[in-house]
């Protein structure tokens, strides 16, 4: 039992925490430095401003994918929820004849409600019938593409209040202001899980989830909690979509749920459950970000663009493995 | 020759020399008994000798030749076979697949399901299990798998048999066909090394006896003329008074727990029983007798068919644990690690899971509250570890164990039950884990104990209840205490009905 | 503390990121858009995965090589439907400061808002293959020309010569693009045009997204619904193949109006299958947007839609 008790090496300690949780951000901050050395323009604030907009609507859905990954679920079904819940607030500001005043905070709430419904019967169909939820989101999919595409008759919504795509492009202490939602919200949900008994009961029950359910907690409710979140989170991207393009498709937001997932798990989130969390997710958007950047910028053909980025996911979850062996190695 | 000669062996993990220049020497046709308390170095002789772990110094030679696995495979190859403690069966494929996996019986590549069955039902006739050898591993109880899985190690050439906690969750019937099968094989001149924690086993099995300490070798001697008295100083380094705390005369309370006529399914016997304030109630019966479950429906961790059960005289409607924890009871389940633990979290996260309001304050958590509070506990339990903030996933069983109770001492139930509470844990943990117990009930809470040990539950309850096939067989107060009557009492139900 | 190593990096990044855009901007910011004297043009593309705008941006490389007076810089998204993917590389375009923006829209509305902010920031844009939505721009306050065919004058042509062929009454039927594209909507339209004017009966009208396999699928339950179709009218070559391959089968006597005029429509022109498709010189389009652009940046106003030729292919002209 002394053996357990052993003071460790310093260095290790250090060592060991970096490499467990940094990881991704000394990824990034490298990927910064060499686009900075090789990519024209893209120290630019200018760019620097662009890679912000770029990356907030992926970020704000990896958020929401987070969490619900984080209880061992995934929600395949965000790239068509976004147009459902874009065409039907779009439609909610066009035709409603509410002044923009009015119809602006309206359309957030009917976006952020059809995302938080679509996610509420992903998550209840998923634990009620005790279903896997990535079936149950692929279904979602279908439904959620289909109801869009109904709802408009696919014609593309266009002429939305000036007063909302203004806000697309306007800026915020210099920062992009739809970057500074995003980051809003990446605080928000920092803070939950981090510091609330919920965010506690997420990442146990993502764990262990029977353990939880044995100590007197109700992990069905705190499972569908996440996808509801995870929803919300896509209605309020839908809107962040209006505002930076002015336009509600019901096909747009095509394979976004790829995007999402893939930063979560360059944050180092297992799909498993139980690990991850959303300062690492942002970095993992970020670096998706960055790199779709930098190489336009350094005149990458968009094929070629296209391999790398899956390298770099391939790359950036094999050195997760590593780092993570090496790390519990050193602790 | 000896069958196996082990020299100086080594091996270090940043900051812990798990083994410190270990010798050890394995005879043809010997049980040689491995022991020691959790942490020890038992564990990690294990890995190094089934080619898990490559030792930093020391050598190996196995019936005179150089033994250097590089890998499981390896040792399979040079006829080393271990039976580990955590179970390694595949639970969708059948029994018979499992036990040849790694060499299945084929006819150009396509299975031969016949020869697959045969040689398979010969194995298990072997371990003394009655199944067809197509029943899929998954529907089996955990005691069955145990067979399969010493089946397995028995399934190809065999010169060192190595097993870890074999009979941890056998019941005493079927540690008696295991150490059959021992004698068997020692007999044709395979050496064993056997790890247990059950004393008594080493008395009844062992020839000689290995006892390790903090990574060292401490003693090797014949087991006949040692005493469990000796082997305990050996081990723990100090001496234990007596194997079981002692149990103070206590004054009994209220009725807590009142169980009416419950049925697990409509079919099932009814069951019933009370558990009193200060009152420590064991639960005895064999593996699949039906108390686990008896357990968990009154704990509405499973639905039950109907039955009425009352806490403090009230009626509880226990649909889920959540109610159950409300009404003021708790339960450590015999799994700790897939039902208990939540292996990611730190030790103060796992401890204050059922009692999160105490450190939290509007569903935010108080992170300093919680860590006091657990470091309270871990200090009263005695947990060894590197800090209340360190994940309980690189704990020893016996540290495991008690950070789950830890949670329910936290919970601060009237009610406790405790399914296997010392399960897989050294002789030390357990004397402390048995004290626990008893202080709670000195304390007042009433206690209703499940355990396969017999020895366990005679030392430290007040009275036991038999389950037998799914029915309460019978009780034995404390004043009738007797190990022929609990095992006849459990034995029964299987002995009235048709053929066992 | 684990968490706050990983805020530690975010800020980090961030910082730096700032701190790289302050300190480039106002010291060694290159010439704008002038690599070698030469003004830079950006083309940027869609769906590059897509032969047809491969063959486009080809055209425009060689078209650059023989003018020899801009330096082209191109790029594309990945598939037809990835509109913010482009709305970045026109965003790029903008802080490389390119001298034009050659843009082929992934959607006639939603690039609206970036390109407003191109010309705002002073860039001359050029719009080809899919018309901007007009109502948008007067939204946004820009007025931009289109280098283009016109869709719906061709999908007319192109059906004339099959309500021709069938005489009034004949059965028809149509497979359309996208829907919601606008290159979709002007054909589809062209179609209905020639529809009425040759008195043909529309029997059904559907989407097959561009793709062969799904055309194939579609037409399949068509014919089987209507037995008596006489005659399909196909938004691009690539349905149209789709349908071919269930007329072949099913030994029916159905012809096939088309657009494109990929090669591999070439034997089914000659066997008679097919009956027409239209040429809009794809390749050619994104050439003649640069060169509408760099007579913008000499100073030329240019307006409207700048209609590109279009060619009626039929087995009379196909060739051998």
């Amino acid at each position: 039992m002394t053996a357990v008790t052993a003071p460790r090496a310093v260095g290790g300690r250090w060592a060991s925490q970096v490499l467990g949780e940094a990881g991704i951000g000394v990824a990034l901050v490298a990927l910064v430095a060499f686009f900075l050395a090789f990519a024209p323009y893209f120290g630019t604030s200018q760019n620097v401003r662009d890679i912000m907009t770029q990356i907030t609507i992926n970020t704000i859905l990896a958020v929401g994918m987070t969490f619900v990954i984080l209880v061992g679920g995934i929600d395949l079904s965000v790239g068509s929820v976004i147009a459902l819940c874009a065409v039907v607030a779009g439609t909610a500001m066009t035709d409603s004849g509410l002044p923009t005043a009015l119809a602006v905070p309206f359309a957030i709430l009917v976006s952020v409600v059809i995302g938080a419904v679509t996610g509420f019967v992903n998550g209840f169909v998923t634990e009620r019938w005790v279903v896997p939820s990535f079936i149950v989101t692929l279904g979602m999919l279908y439904v959620a593409r289909g109801a869009a595409q109904q709802y408009t008759g696919a014609a593309t919504i266009y002429d939305l209040p000036p007063g909302l795509t203004r806000f697309g492009t306007a800026t915020f202490a210099g920062l992009p202001a739809v970057f500074v939602v995003a980051m809003l919200l990446v605080a928000v949900a920092w803070f939950v899980l981090s510091r609330t008994v919920f965010g506690r009961l997420i990442y146990a029950t993502g764990n262990n989830e029977e353990a939880v359910r044995l100590s007197g907690h109700r992990t069905s409710l705190i499972k569908v909690a996440c996808f509801v979140i995870g929803g919300a989170c896509v209605g309020v991207a839908a809107i962040i979509y209006m505002a930076r393009l002015g336009v509600a498709s019901p096909i747009l937001g095509q394979g976004y749920e790829l995007n999402a997932i893939a930063a979560v798990v360059i944050g180092g989130a297992s799909l498993a459950g139980g690990r991850g969390s959303v300062v690492g997710t942002l970095l993992g958007a970020c670096l998706l970000g960055v790199l779709s950047n930098g190489l336009n910028l350094m005149g990458v053909s968009d094929f070629q663009r296209t391999m790398v980025t899956g390298a770099v996911i391939i790359v950036a979850v094999v050195l997760d493995a590593y780092r993570r062996r090496l790390s519990v190695r050193l602790s | 020759m000896a069958v196996l000669e082990v020299s100086g062996l080594t091996k270090r993990y940043p900051g812990v020399t798990a083994l410190d220049a270990v010798d050890l020497d394995v005879r043809p046709g010997e049980v040689h008994v491995l022991i020691g308390e959790n942490g020890a170095g038992k564990s990690t002789m294990v890995r190094c000798l089934s080619g898990i772990e490559r030792p930093d110094a020391g050598g190996m030679t196995l019936y005179g030749e150089r033994y250097q696995p590089d890998s499981a495979a390896d040792a399979l190859q040079a006829g080393v076979r271990v039976v580990h403690q955590e179970l390694a069966l595949l639970p969708n494929l059948s029994v018979a697949e499992n036990l040849f996996l790694h060499h299945l019986p084929h006819r150009a590549g396509v299975v031969d399901r016949s020869a697959l069955n045969r040689m398979a039902r010969d194995l298990l006739t072997e371990v003394g299990l009655d199944l067809s050898p197509r029943t899929p591993v998954e529907r089996l109880g955990i005691a069955q798998m145990q067979l399969v899985e010493i089946a397995k190690a028995l399934s190809g050439q065999c010169r060192l048999l190595i097993m870890d906690e074999p009979t941890a969750t056998l019941t005493p019937k079927e540690t008696g066909r295991l150490f059959e099968i021992l004698r068997r094989l020692t007999a044709t001149g395979v050496a064993v090394i056997y790890i247990s924690h059950h004393l008594e086993e080493i008395f009844e099995i062992g020839d000689r006896v290995t006892v390790l300490r903090n990574g060292k070798h401490v003693t090797t001697q014949e087991v006949a003329g040692l005493t469990t008295a000796e082997l305990v100083r050996f081990m723990v380094g100090r001496d234990l008074a007596h194997e079981y705390p002692p149990v103070r005369p206590r004054e009994l309370g209220a009725e807590l727990l009142r169980v009416t006529d419950l049925k697990i399914t409509p079919a099932a016997p009814s069951l019933s029983l009370a558990v009193r304030a200060g009152e420590v109630v064991g639960v005895a019966g064999l593996v699949n007798s039906g108390r686990t479950e008896a357990m968990r429906a009154i704990f509405g961790a499973d639905r039950s068919a109907s039955g009425r059960v009352e806490v403090r005289g009230r009626p509880a409607r226990l649909r889920h644990p959540r109610t159950a924890v409300r009404a003021g009871m708790s339960f450590l389940t015999e799994d700790r690690k897939a039902q208990g633990l939540v292996l990611d979290l730190s030790i103060a996260a796992n401890m204050s899971l059922a009692n999160l309001p105490a450190v939290s304050r509007f569903g935010l958590l108080n992170r300093a509250a919680e860590a006091a509070s657990a470091s309270a506990l871990a200090e009263k339990l005695r947990v060894a570890s590197r800090g209340v903030r360190q994940h309980v996933r690189a704990l020893s069983g016996g540290n495991q164990q008690k950070v789950v109770l830890g949670r329910w001492l936290a919970a601060d139930t009237d009610l406790l039950i405790v399914d296997e509470p010392t399960r897989g844990i050294d002789v030390g943990a357990r004397y402390e884990i048995h004290q626990l117990l008893l202080d709670l009930a000195d304390a007042g809470k009433g206690l209703l104990v499940v355990s396969s040990d017999l020895p366990e539950l005679l030392g430290i309850c007040d009275r036991i209840i038999v389950f037998s096939r799914g029915a309460i067989a019978g009780e034995v107060p404390r004043a009738e205490f007797d190990a022929e009557r609990v095992l006849n009492l459990a034995y029964s139900g299987y002995l009235k009905g048709v053929a066992v | 503390m684990r968490r706050r190593t990983a805020l530690t990096a975010v800020v980090t990044v961030t910082t730096a990121l700032a701190l790289a855009g302050c300190g480039q901007e106002s010291t060694d910011d290159p010439a704008p858009g002038q690599a070698g004297g030469k003004p830079t043009v950006c083309l940027v593309m869609k769906s590059l995965a897509n032969e047809y705008f491969q063959q486009m941006q080809t055209g425009a490389v060689t078209h650059v090589k023989e003018r020899n007076d801009l330096t082209l810089d191109s790029s594309g998204t990945q598939n037809e439907t990835d509109v913010d993917g482009q709305v970045a590389l026109v965003e790029s375009c903008i802080t490389k400061r390119a001298r034009a923006i050659v843009i082929a829209p992934a959607d006639s509305k939603a690039l609206v808002q970036v390109v407003a902010k191109a010309v705002k920031a002073d860039i001359k844009v050029v719009n080809i293959d899919v018309k901007l939505d007009d109502g948008a721009l007067q939204q946004a306050g820009v007025e931009v020309p289109f280098v283009g065919p016109d869709n719906r004058d061709g999908a007319r042509q192109s059906g004339k010569v099959l309500a021709d062929l069938l005489g009034k009454g004949g059965k028809v039927v149509i497979l359309e693009g996208n829907p919601g594209a606008d290159n979709a909507t002007q054909r589809k339209n062209g179609f209905n045009d020639a529809v009425s004017e040759g008195g043909l009966t529309l029997l059904d009208s559907k989407t097959a997204h561009w793709e062969t396999d799904e055309a194939n699928q579609v037409f399949a339950s068509m014919l089987t619904a209507h037995p008596d179709i006489q005659g399909v009218l196909a938004s691009n070559d690539s349905m149209a193949l789709g349908a071919i391959k269930v007329i072949q089968e099913r030994k029916a006597n159905v012809k096939v109006a088309s657009f494109d005029n990929i090669p591999a429509v070439k034997e089914h022109l000659q066997s008679g299958v097919m009956v027409s498709t239209l040429d809009q010189y794809g390749s050619k389009q994104a050439a003649d947007g640069i060169d509408f652009a760099m007579k913008m940046i000499g100073g030329e106003q240019v307006t409207g839609w700048q209609k590109t030729e279009i060619k009626l292919i039929t087995k009379d002209n196909v060739g051998s």
